[in-house]
């Protein structure tokens, strides 16, 4: 197996003038081409220390981070450079830069002294505004940037950047659901291409959706490491996440009310409507059953209640709320 | 797409460089024929191409004040606007200029001991122009040259680059005392000599000085370029500047150590002339609205010089006996200029 990075028995902290603190020891993990793993754990596990020792920001505690089998004490600057970039969540200083100066910053490691850009260069500048579709943003500046794509275009500046590994920090945060998703099928796409993509995140969403190994780090624990599913199953994503307490449906991805439930309902109709109305059911402290008393059945975009007392039609959840809260009140 | 993008921007910059060299030039050929005695335009083109304007007045006002003085208006204009620039870029903070590390106050000490203790020597007041201009020379680069000293030693030790910004004002601040207290001691006309060098000037060079300044100069505007590419890196920060390749240590000592002689010579031959470092660079991404260095350093350099020629054509006061202080004329006739512009752009981060 080639590893684009491996960490031997890594171990991961700060050294201050007090004392060591360590977060992680024993890392062993490592990179393959083509593979997209999310680092997830809460804050202050280590994430971003363990991100900034293979990068190289920060000194290693003890043992070794190789890149592509060779030692990073032992590279240059502008070797690592060419193995590996990075999209970080801070926002570039400069905010007067057009986008295509921005990303040409990106071939620093391979510029001359005087930053001129060759045929090569523009070459691959223009494959990376492709591959990120943001061609109708190059003229722009960065200050007229939408977040959204601010991130793409840190991740053009990345790929320019020529590099097998890729790692991100957050790089789904503050992006909506349209570009989140974007961002994610960009991701994927260039995993295929046999890049190796490392993102540390707290969405279920990008790990569990886009990613081929999570690898969880708890404290004072062994990290794991696995495909989300598995980890999903044994419960170890839930146990990172300490979701426990707040009763994480893990099917659905939602938080399960812990208020004292209301009452018992049962839902039947077709999937998507029957989907959304056990979500609302849900969230306003009704437990969702198989068999209950009071039952919804729903035809033609409308909610019939049957219960013992008679049949309510609604035409919308908002509606069929409002009905069984009443209806719930009375029998107290 | 790209690359044709790139061809328009590339002949659009050609183009303005083109204009800009072009105005240095005029107002050069200004600059020169205007003053206590004025030099016909035919008489500069004659001293031009045949070495004598065809009067032996004209020919020693040019030769031995005018093409001094413009030629340090232009090193000095272009000096201080690239130092200006690159530790506003490196500090990331607006308000940096070329004096920010303390330069000029080191210079002011080691002038004012000159003259304060001169005094006490046998009298600097006494001595002859020549000896007593190369004497401050030499006292100013001297402090400025401790101070860059010590700035350098620190920015091999700290991390930070905030904390060596401070470190800078505190060292401004400690200086400024000390040249109070001896001003505190001192007799008025050596307090005179003091303020008079703070004053700036860019008229006191000949020939003689300018074999040492223009090299030294000319050596620090070509780091500059070279400094051009790490620049651009920084502009994302230094976390990703580092993850481009750059030696961010190295870097920075190499940007300190530049612009410190840059400044420390400027102000060791001039004086201190304050305003000018801070506001040129602002000024010029205002006017041209780019961040990118590579583009920037030789702007601001151009720039810089054609400015500092014009602000030295008004301080001769044409027609008149007497010159303004040009420190006064680049702050009176600049930070108007700048208030508007900002006011006009209403944000400054936008123009970084």
């Amino acid at each position: 197996m080639s590893g684009l990075l491996e960490t031997k028995s890594l171990t991961i902290g700060y050294s201050q003038s007090a004392g060591t603190k360590i977060l992680q020891q024993d890392l062993s993990l490592s990179i393959a081409k083509g593979e997209t793993i999310s680092l997830m754990g809460q804050n202050g596990v280590g994430k971003s220390t363990f991100i900034k020792t293979i990068s190289g920001l920060i000194p290693a505690l003890g043992g070794e981070v190789f890149i592509q089998n060779q030692k990073i004490s032992a590279l240059s600057k502008n070797e690592m450079a060419r193995s590996m970039s990075v999209v970080l969540t801070e926002k570039p200083y400069a905010q007067n830069l057009t986008v295509l100066e921005l990303i040409a910053i990106g071939r620093h490691p391979y510029s001359g002294w005087m930053g001129t850009l060759n045929q090569k260069d523009l070459e691959v500048i223009e494959w990376a505004i492709n591959e990120t579709h943001i061609n109708y943003l190059a003229n722009h500046k960065i200050f007229e940037l939408s977040d959204g794509q601010l991130q793409k275009v840190m991740i053009a500046r990345a790929l320019a950047q020529e590099t097998d590994l890729i790692i991100l920090d957050e790089p789904a945060a503050h992006l909506d659901l349209y570009n989140k998703i974007e961002v994610m099928m960009l991701l994927r796409k260039i995993a295929d291409q046999g890049k190796g993509v490392l993102i540390s995140t707290h969405d279920l969403q990008v790990s569990t959706q886009l990613s081929d190994k999570l690898w969880l780090f708890n404290f004072n624990e062994e990290v794991k490491i696995g495909t989300p599913e598995d980890l999903i199953l044994d419960g170890s994503l839930e146990k990172t996440l300490y979701l426990e307490g707040y009763g994480y449906d893990m099917m659905y991805g939602t938080v399960e009310n812990s208020r004292k439930p209301k009452g018992n309902i049962s839902v039947a109709g077709p999937d998507k409507e029957k989907f959304w109305t056990i979500q609302a059911l849900k969230r306003n402290g009704f437990l969702v059953k198989n068999k209950a008393d009071v039952q919804i059945d729903i035809r033609n975009e409308k909610w019939y209640i049957l219960q013992k007392s008679g049949e309510n039609v609604c035409n919308s959840i908002s509606e069929l709320l409002d009905l069984l809260k009443i209806s719930y009140q009375n029998l107290k | 797409m790209i690359s044709q993008f790139l061809e328009e921007s590339k002949s659009k910059w050609k183009k303005l460089f083109l204009i800009l060299t072009g105005l240095l030039f005029l107002f050069l050929i200004i600059s020169v024929s205007l003053g206590s005695v004025s030099i016909s335009p035919e008489g500069l083109a004659q001293y031009l191409i045949s070495g004598t304007a065809g009067s032996d007045s004209w020919d020693m006002i040019l030769s031995n004040f005018r093409f001094p003085k413009a030629i340090t208006a232009i090193l000095v204009g272009a000096a201080l606007s690239v130092s200006g620039l690159q530790m506003q870029t490196l500090f990331r903070n607006p308000l940096a200029g070329p004096y920010v590390l303390g330069i000029s106050s080191g210079a002011g000490l080691g002038v004012a001991i000159a003259i304060f203790l001169g005094f006490y020597f046998g009298g600097i007041l006494d001595m002859s122009g020549i000896g007593r201009s190369w004497l401050l020379v030499v006292a100013a680069a001297i402090g400025s040259g401790m101070v860059l000293g010590i700035i350098s030693l620190a920015a091999t030790k700290i991390k930070d680059s905030v904390t060596l910004l401070i470190i800078g004002l505190m060292f401004g601040a400690a200086s400024g005392a000390l040249v109070s207290i001896l001003q505190f001691f001192s007799q008025a006309e050596n307090i005179q000599a003091y303020v008079i060098w703070s004053f700036g000037s860019l008229g006191s060079l000949s020939w003689n000085e300018l074999s040492i300044f223009i090299p030294i100069i000319f050596i620090g505007l070509i780091s500059s370029i070279l400094l051009s590419k790490p620049l651009n890196a920084l502009l994302l920060g230094e976390n990703y500047a580092i993850s481009l390749g750059v030696n961010i240590k190295k870097n920075r000592l190499l940007i300190i150590l530049n612009t410190a002689v840059l400044a420390g010579t400027v102000t060791a031959f001039c004086g201190p002339i304050a305003f000018f470092g801070i506001a040129l660079p602002h000024l010029t991404r205002m006017l041209f609205n780019t961040t990118n260095h590579l583009l920037l350093t030789p702007l601001v350099m151009i720039f810089g010089a054609t400015l500092m020629l014009i602000f030295d054509t008004i301080a001769q006061l044409p027609g008149m006996e007497a010159t303004l202080p040009i420190n006064s004329v680049t702050a009176l006739f600049g930070a108007p200029f700048v208030i508007y512009l900002l006011i006009r752009k209403r944000n400054l981060n936008y123009t970084y």
